[in-house]
């Protein structure tokens, strides 16, 4: 278990929400590579070496299918670098193709980084008081998921043992699996209901009950809540004021540099680093441990 | 009760096009993408609260949960799986606004094992639209097979449709039509597969399930 998803459900939904929100919006390829940088630095933080490879193995050609085939599909630009078909392929559009797969690829990345840190436990906490209902159906449909698979093997090897359709032709393996099926929904649902009496005689839904939470709000996750909203804002300033504008059509504009601009950079960065530095922070603190031993 | 449902779905009305209109207004024709982002959200919201303020009894809410747990379970099989199937028919029997809740979740917790991303509120929105129009039409879908099968094949076909304008959108930040036709083409067999499973399963498993379900209600009194 990494360091990061040890922070509170909130910490760690604002973090989500301060690295998310600029990398989908701010059309900057400093923002878009900064954004890159520090979700391939989580991910390599919080997962092993297998996943790291097969993952690799997945984006990159998924980065370089898209930043070849922007140019292909779209003729924008003014620099026309070749003709194909009688269409220009122009350095505008090969440039944009890059950076909005830069984009896409750290946004996925993020995604994948936050999808572990914040699981269905952190939601049900983070939705429980606001949406007790919604979060009743998420709870119990997460628990019904491999109570079904248990179901289907009991049932399917109790079918087996009574010799039913146990040959290995397709027709009777057919059979049994619809066989199967219909009295694994049947039992399920027939379980649901008796489950929602057993929760109505144990008191659910009465007033003044509490919900089931392990998560504390400590001074470490209040500062880097504070740390990552103020964060945030600066670079929302930037961008609403303009100073982070790039133009990639018709022309690729400089890279913004204004006070503000470099300011907003910086504050993105932070943001970007935080998981990393909370990751690192832990392991530094391992091998202090450790080395007094 | 009725005032906070007035409430959910005047978010719906007044919100939905406000939040088109001031996409468009901030980030002009690139903006579509996040103003149909602001929709799936604001739907799936409008939903969810709404769900909340329903006088559903919480029997009712584990059987919907039994339902996502199936679909879910459902999707693992590759290529030909009944999920959208599943979730048709549990909004014939328990209504359009569980039919859209069904979906939705059915979307978040799937992509629970899956993978979230940036699609999950758009296949929230989705497949929520899917169970909430199946719930809509449930008495000509329960009367009728061959309205059933032809909505099966729609909701499969406008599925993959819908979401390959959001690739579209999103790779090119505006609606590029060389690139939509490009994607169209090399997902025709996916769409054709979609529109094809989705029918045969409603066939197959809406009598059963509905059977099952009908009986859930009568027995226990939901």
């Amino acid at each position: 278990m990494s360091a990061y998803s040890k922070l509170h459900p909130l910490t760690c939904l604002v973090g989500y929400l301060c690295i998310l929100i600029p990398a989908m919006f701010i059309k900057n390829p400093v923002i878009q590579l900064t954004s890159l940088l520090g979700s391939v630095l989580f991910l390599s933080v919080i997962c092993d070496r297998k996943t790291i490879g097969s993952d690799l193995g997945f984006y990159i050609p998924l980065f370089v299918l898209m930043a070849v085939t922007n140019p292909l599909f779209s003729h924008n630009g003014a620099t026309p670098l070749f003709f194909m078909n009688g269409n220009p392929v122009t350095l505008e559009a090969v440039i944009y193709g890059i950076f909005m797969s830069v984009m896409i690829t750290s946004v996925l990345l993020w995604c994948k980084c936050y999808g572990i840190i914040i699981n269905s436990d952190k939601i049900v906490y983070l939705f429980g008081k606001s949406l007790p209902k919604l979060s009743l159906l998420l709870s119990a449909a997460l628990k019904f998921i491999p109570e079904l698979k248990r179901r289907f093997r009991l049932t399917s090897s109790a079918q087996k043992t009574l010799g039913q359709y146990s040959t290995e032709s397709y027709t009777d393996r057919i059979k049994r699996m619809c066989g199967v099926f219909s009295s694994v929904i049947g039992w399920s649902l027939e379980n649901a209901v008796e489950k929602n009496n057993s929760m109505k005689a144990r008191g659910y839904g009465m007033p003044g009950r509490s919900n089931y939470s392990i998560f504390k709000m400590t001074a470490a996750d209040k500062t880097i809540s504070v740390l990552y909203i103020a964060c945030l804002s600066l670079t929302l300033a930037g961008a609403f004021t303009g100073k982070l504008y790039f133009s990639y059509y018709p022309t690729v504009s400089g890279i913004p540099d204004s006070p503000l601009a470099l300011a907003s950079y910086f504050s993105y960065f932070v943001c970007a680093m935080i998981p990393i530095i909370v990751e690192s922070e832990e392991a530094i603190r391992w091998k202090y441990y450790r080395s007094k031993i | 009760m009725k005032a906070k449902q007035i409430i959910s779905y005047a978010i719906l009305l007044l919100l939905v096009p406000a939040a088109i209109v001031l996409g468009f207004l901030i980030f002009g024709s690139g903006g579509f993408i996040y103003s149909i982002l602001a929709v799936s959200v604001l739907v799936c919201a409008a939903f969810f609260l709404s769900f909340e303020k329903s006088s559903h009894k919480s029997g009712v809410i584990l059987i919907l949960a039994v339902m996502v747990a199936l679909s879910v379970a459902s999707r693992f099989i590759p290529y030909v799986n009944p999920m959208s199937a599943l979730i048709i028919i549990t909004a014939m029997y328990f209504g359009a606004q569980a039919g859209f809740i069904t979906g939705a979740m059915s979307a978040l917790v799937s992509n629970f094992f899956f993978s979230q991303g940036p699609w999950t509120p758009f296949q929230m929105f989705a497949w929520g639209t899917i169970g909430f129009i199946a719930g809509l039409l449930c008495k000509p879908l329960k009367k009728s097979k061959i309205l059933l099968a032809l909505f099966g094949a729609f909701s499969g076909i406008v599925f993959s449709l819908f979401m390959d304008v959001l690739t579209v959108l999103w790779q090119d930040g505006y609606f590029n039509a060389s690139r939509y036709l490009a994607v169209l083409y090399t997902a025709l067999p996916f769409t054709a597969l979609y529109a094809v499973t989705n029918t045969v399963f409603l066939l197959l498993l809406s009598r059963p399930i509905g059977n099952k379900l009908d009986r859930i209600k009568t027995k226990y009194g939901l």
